[in-house]
């Protein structure tokens, strides 16, 4: 059966309409500071991919898609709670729920599911904030999708969107933003399964460079993008 | 989220410096004159300098909070058609927000001529040119001119001074989109601008009996 391959597929392709293109990861801060050229642009993502996205995102979703299909959904909202609380700058929390509660019902029409119409009924009662990484994780899990997939899935995602940003700021041409893709496959496996393993308490990363950068592009002037 | 039955989602796009911010900035204050609650969400496509200069222009006229900017990541087109979700999460966040709006314009981020609207983001979408784009404009078409609900041509009092054969223009205008609606404007002493408030209270009165 192809079919939870197919909805990989289409929940990572960079045209599922999650907004992601309007966000750099913190690419467009760093550009703005000088504080990167073409050359660095790999390492970059690879230290977020191990250091800020793979313990935050990606881990929250790991849980809410194991709890989501445990029917455990007082752990869902904690871990929806605690990937909200992790993320320092405004324009990351901002990005990150805008995303989740535009890609809530989208999936719940696309991918239709009992795990979420429940956890639309819990953000709708906002009992839980629905963070991006918790719809996309309560989506694979309602859709059949295995837990690694998923992580993995996201992560490209994450990627993809990011070698996106690198290409419009010109740190990138087309043809290295897709070696910059490829190159990511080491990390992004070392963060899946790192990200399998952590708990809730576990939730967050620590990345402090690229917060100051955050914080300092969510009061530039001129920007590109939101993140 | 509560919204306003009444609620008419506008597009407003164009090229570049074609006058969307100053056709916004006349028509808010002909809205309220007529008992209307408008909230206005701008594309910049690098500052946000067009949510500023409504915020400004508008001061005592409109709430600042009711001018909301969105920031497209280099993607105008693809902000306002192929995946609008976060112009669709600012307008749900300022309706939250103000649940009395009843007329919520986006501004799209100047672009070219292919600049067409979601449905899913507006009820409806106006295309603005100006005259000193030149009198050829209208012939060549593209998505924005032949499709958009009502064709604006704005800065009719400066056409004499940019070679603009207006008569011409308007002309061509209504050939190309096989006679819809075309409509010439002076933003800034209001020229046309009641039409255009008309065209929209037309259009909400269509949308309502449905």
């Amino acid at each position: 059966m192809l079919d939870a391959s197919l909805v990989t597929w289409q929940l990572a392709d960079s045209a599922f309409p999650s907004g992601s293109y309007t966000l750099s990861h913190g690419l467009e801060g760093y550009a703005q500071a000088r504080a990167i050229d073409a050359g660095a642009v790999a390492a970059l993502l690879d230290d977020l991919l191990l250091h800020a996205i793979g313990p935050a995102d990606a881990t929250a979703l790991a849980l809410a898609h194991r709890a989501a299909l445990e029917d455990d959904w007082a752990t869902v909202c904690e871990v929806d709670a605690r990937l909200h609380a992790s993320k320092l700058t405004r324009e990351t929390r901002q990005a990150s729920l805008r995303i989740g509660r535009q890609l809530l019902p989208l999936c719940g029409e696309v991918f239709p599911s009992p795990q979420l119409e429940r956890l639309a009924q819990l953000t709708a009662a906002r009992t839980t904030p629905g963070m991006q990484a918790i719809v996309i994780g309560v989506s694979y899990a309602g859709a059949g999708v295995p837990q690694r997939e998923a992580v993995g899935a996201d992560l490209f995602a994450f990627c993809s969107s990011f070698a996106g940003a690198a290409l419009r700021l010109r740190l990138a041409d087309h043809r290295t933003a897709q070696l910059l893709l490829r190159g990511a496959a080491p990390a992004i496996e070392q963060a899946t399964s790192a990200a399998l393993l952590r708990g809730p308490q576990e939730i967050g990363g620590c990345a402090p460079a690229a917060d100051v950068m955050s914080a300092r592009h969510e009061r530039a002037d001129a920007k590109l993008f939101a993140s | 989220m509560t919204t306003n039955d009444e609620l008419l989602r506008v597009g407003i796009g164009g090229p570049v410096g074609s006058g969307k911010t100053a056709l916004i900035e006349a028509l808010v204050p002909t809205l309220i004159a007529r008992g209307r609650t408008p909230a206005v969400i701008t594309n910049d496509i690098y500052t946000l300098e067009d949510a500023e200069h409504v915020r400004r222009e508008l001061d005592g006229i409109l709430d600042p909070a009711r001018v909301v900017g969105v920031e497209t990541g280099a993607c105008p087109h693809t902000a306002v058609r192929d995946d609008p979700t976060m112009n669709l999460a600012a307008g749900a966040e300022l309706l939250d927000a103000f649940p009395d709006v009843d007329t919520l314009l986006y501004e799209s981020g100047g672009d070219n001529l292919t600049l067409t609207f979601s449905p899913a983001l507006v009820d409806l979408f106006v295309f603005v040119l100006d005259t000193a784009e030149g009198d050829k404009m209208p012939r060549k078409r593209g998505p924005g001119i032949t499709e958009c609900d009502l064709l604006v041509i704005n800065k009719i009092d400066i056409a004499q001074y940019v070679r603009c054969d207006l008569e011409r223009m308007q002309h061509d205008a209504f050939a190309v989109r096989d006679g819809r609606p075309v409509q010439l404007t002076n933003s800034l002493d209001g020229t046309g601008i009641d039409a255009l408030a008309d065209f929209l209270e037309a259009r909400r009165g269509a949308l309502s009996a449905l």
